[in-house]
């Protein structure tokens, strides 16, 4: 089973369960999931023996302590997304959608793509199936965050040269750049300049030194 | 009351921190992590207050041990108030601190230290306006002069506040803050953390990941990235509110001659080679007034008493373990310390380790290696202890095996106390010619086969200053009390252990069954087995018991240079000390541990069989 059907199915047992105190029988499930009985009791033949959920003899779902776990996980990062989009829209999140056509005419295009994004993430609320496939795209961009920027990297600058940083590429020395003030948008300049390609940059009135396989992972443009 | 001092390394804390609690500070291991944090307590208007020295970091929100302590430091509320420490020549940079622990939102004050070196550049900092602006009483201090020190206490007493800074951040992180707070009900600091995939609740973990991608999508650009651009930018409006800047001559910059390749490295290497030759030096000159003073006042007395042959041999294995220590503790890693902590608060450290980043590479390390291995020619153990700020396991099981092999003080006393004194002092620095070889030999082939990634130095390059004598003393005295906390009783113990098996006779068994490696591969006397097998204990033992065992301290007279040449060798390489496997062990597991004891032995043995069959 696809580990993302595997989720879908433990979230909506764990929201049913929550909405009804009690927990769903199969037919229920697959009424809330608008699904085939029959494709769900295989389903869940599938996560008994995963160790997520138990059916009784009467059908009755019920989530083991693993299976809880997932569901409720996934259940309220679903529910933080739709506040988290609705937040930035500044709307209460029922009415998010319909007023969007009222005002579809006068809008900014950052709303409507905001906009998008809600509705599109609400589809996969209830296309549940089709939800993961997405996410995993999204999730391929969140590695190459940093590689969006296409700026030169600061050892193709000389010694004395003053900078403004782009981007950090790379994720696992970014923080300590961070930290000592190279972030984006910040003036540096480079005040040594080894051979080998070490640098020391002076930002923030300090004095940073970084070896030449850090400072390739630092992208800048030239200060005007 | 207990107070916290937080700050950026080098800021001046420990300075601070040593004038607040004069002497009697303590050194302990935090719970939980193999940080160690100092300890001071103070009495103020018949109050007791406890001082500690967080470790000085840049950020809360990284992960490394000492920045993972402090932040649960914070959590937790581990002090009642939390006294930061900030450079004034650096305030901008300072303040992106100072804004991470105010959302922790514990009483804080301001201390803006440097406030003279300020001064001195020209920039004048208006403490009114920046305490209107963080809500928190600031002082303005300079702790080399020991101005406005004496108000630090009764202000962090008597106003401290939690601080009001609320950092204005990006619209998407607002909405992502309120978010959590609102469906998963966790404190604005902890959901920042999560938002940089960093926490123990896999729920607001989930929960935050997801919002993350979303911004990140957004924004073309890491979460951590954003909020840590939003702090700063809001660290530099305060600044640019409170501080004002008259121009001044620029001093002249040392660093156009520390910091090039030429004349760089040779001021490097010159440094590190005068340090070696003055403990060297210096430390077989004290040793030599040390052990003759302790003979003629002690240990002769003693053995003149005549006391039953158990409880002689006892004695006389205590005193002996105490000579060693003293003999060794005082002249050679005391003097070492001192040279290490006026490299350090001079601020050259840092330039030493940009200049040998290049040099580092070629064995899979980088610059900031250089720190635990200079570390190392003092003692192992904190040597290896230092080893945590090499960020991946790669680095640290490369730089274990590397800092293992370093001659410490511990080792110099054997090739000092052997090979210079009979065979002649050319032959001891060939010895350290041939451990550098084999160093680097070892550092060449560990860093082809170690797995893992490599990671490169970043490193803020400390501002040159003046060293201040009573700063170097108090820190060196510091770090020799840990080393006579560890050593003394290991020392004594194994000691009056030796004394008893060669009063029971078993040290002569011992010497029996492994007479085939001693005598035969080695060509050494029966008796240095149980000198070398001591030398596991502390590596000085091993030349201390050759000396009980050969029944003189005249080794000339008893053994052949070539003999006892093999002899230094050997306990040079051999298996680290006690102490340095166990903390080896704790550091970095017991593979790590097992492995290098192992590679030493082999090493050490082999290279002594190989002495011995050409020099025969």
């Amino acid at each position: 089973m696809q580990p993302s059907l595997r989720e879908d199915y433990l979230e909506a047992v764990q929201i049913f369960s929550e909405k009804n105190s009690r927990f769903p029988l199969t037919e229920e499930l697959a009424a809330a999931l608008l699904k085939p009985v029959p494709e769900v009791r295989s389903d869940m033949a599938e996560l008994v023996s995963g160790g997520d959920v138990i059916v009784s003899l009467k059908g009755e779902i019920t989530l083991t302590a693993q299976g809880k776990q997932t569901g409720t996980s996934v259940m309220k990062k679903h529910e933080t997304l739709q506040c988290f989009l609705s937040e930035i829209l500044g709307m209460d999140k029922t009415s998010a959608s319909d007023e969007a056509c009222t005002l579809e005419h006068t809008i900014s295009d950052e709303t409507i793509d905001r906009l998008g994004k809600l509705i599109v993430t609400r589809e996969h609320h209830r296309h549940h199936g089709k939800r993961k496939h997405t996410k995993s795209g999204d999730r391929t961009c969140r590695v190459e965050t940093g590689e969006f920027c296409q700026s030169p990297c600061i050892s193709d600058f000389h010694e004395g040269e003053e900078v403004i940083i782009q981007c950090i590429h790379g994720r696992a020395c970014a923080q300590r750049l961070l930290d000592l003030g190279l972030v984006p948008g910040e003036r540096a300049t480079i005040k040594r300049k080894l051979s080998n390609g070490a640098l020391v940059v002076q930002v923030k009135g300090c004095d940073v030194a970084v070896s030449p396989e850090i400072a390739s992972a630092i992208g800048v443009e030239r200060s005007p | 009351m207990k107070i916290a001092l937080l700050g950026n390394p080098g800021v001046g804390k420990s300075l601070i921190f040593n004038q607040l609690t004069g002497l009697g500070v303590e050194v302990n291991r935090y719970p939980g992590s193999s940080v160690e944090l100092e300890y001071g307590n103070v009495c103020y208007k018949q109050e007791k207050t406890e001082i500690i020295d967080l470790p000085g970091i840049y950020s809360l929100d990284g992960n490394s041990e000492e920045e993972t302590l402090v932040r649960t430091f914070l959590a937790i509320g581990g002090a009642d108030v939390i006294v930061a420490v900030l450079d004034a020549t650096k305030l901008e940079r300072n303040l992106y601190l100072f804004v991470q622990a105010a959302e922790f939102s514990p009483k804080m004050i301001a201390v803006i230290n440097m406030i003279d070196a300020a001064e001195r550049e020209g920039l004048h900092i208006d403490a009114g306006i920046l305490s209107s602006h963080l809500g928190v009483p600031v002082i303005l201090a300079a702790a080399s002069e020991g101005r406005n020190i004496d108000r630090i206490l009764p202000v962090a007493l008597g106003e401290a506040t939690p601080a009001r800074v609320h950092v204005p951040y990006d619209h998407h992180i607002e909405a992502a803050l309120k978010s959590l707070e609102k469906t998963i009900k966790t404190p604005m600091h902890t959901n920042l953390l999560a938002l940089q995939g960093t926490g123990d609740d896999p729920v607001l973990l989930d929960a935050a990941g997801a919002i993350a991608q979303e911004i990140e999508m957004r924004h073309r650009m890491s979460v951590g990235q954003i909020i840590a651009t939003n702090r700063h930018n809001f660290a530099r409006e305060i600044t640019s509110l409170v501080i004002t800047r008259t121009a001044q001559k620029k001093p002249y910059d040392l660093d156009s001659l520390l910091t090039r390749t030429f004349p760089g490295i040779p001021i490097l290497c010159t440094i590190l080679f005068l340090l070696l030759l003055s403990v060297f030096m210096i430390g077989s000159w004290m040793e030599g007034i040390i052990v003759e003073a302790f003979t003629n006042l002690i240990i002769t007395p003693f053995t003149a008493l005549a006391l039953p042959p158990l409880w002689d041999q006892i004695g006389f294995s205590l005193l002996i373990a105490l000579q060693a220590g003293f003999g060794i503790a005082f002249p050679f890693v005391f003097t070492f310390y001192i040279g290490l902590s006026l490299l350090e608060d001079t601020g050259y450290m840092t330039r030493a380790a940009f200049l040998a980043d290049r040099a580092m590479h070629r064995i899979g390390l980088h610059g900031e290696a250089i720190i635990p291995m200079v570390i190392g020619f003092g003692c192992t153990v904190p040597a290896v202890m230092s080893l945590r700020l090499l960020k991946t396991r790669r680095e640290q099981t490369i730089a274990a095996v590397l800092v293992t092999m370093i001659p410490c003080s511990a080792r110099t006393v054997v090739i000092a106390g052997i090979v210079a004194a009979f065979v002649g002092i050319i032959w001891a620095f060939s010895i350290y010619l041939i451990v550098f070889v084999l160093l680097i030999l070892t550092a060449v082939v560990l860093s082809r086969i170690t797995p893992g990634e490599q990671f490169g130095m970043i490193v803020e390059m400390s501002t040159l200053r003046r060293p201040q004598a009573n700063l170097v003393l108090a820190k060196s005295w510091l770090r020799i009390k840990e080393f006579l906390f560890i050593a003394m009783p290991v020392l004594i113990v194994t000691s009056i252990l030796l004394g008893l098996c060669q009063y029971l006779g078993l040290t002569e068994l011992f010497e029996q069954a492994v007479a085939p490696v001693t005598v035969t591969l080695l060509g050494l006397p029966g008796y240095a087995s149980t000198a070398l097998l001591f030398g596991i204990f502390r590596k000085e033992l091993a030349f201390e018991t050759l000396a009980v065992l050969a029944g003189t301290a005249n080794l000339g007279s008893v053994m052949t240079s070539v003999q006892l040449y093999t002899f230094a060798i050997v306990s040079v390489l051999f298996v680290p000390c006690v102490s340095t496997i166990a903390v080896l062990y704790r550091q970095l597991g017991a593979r790590i541990a097992i492995i290098t004891s192992i590679y030493t032995v082999f090493l050490g043995l082999f290279i002594g069989a190989i002495i011995n069959i050409l020099m025969k």
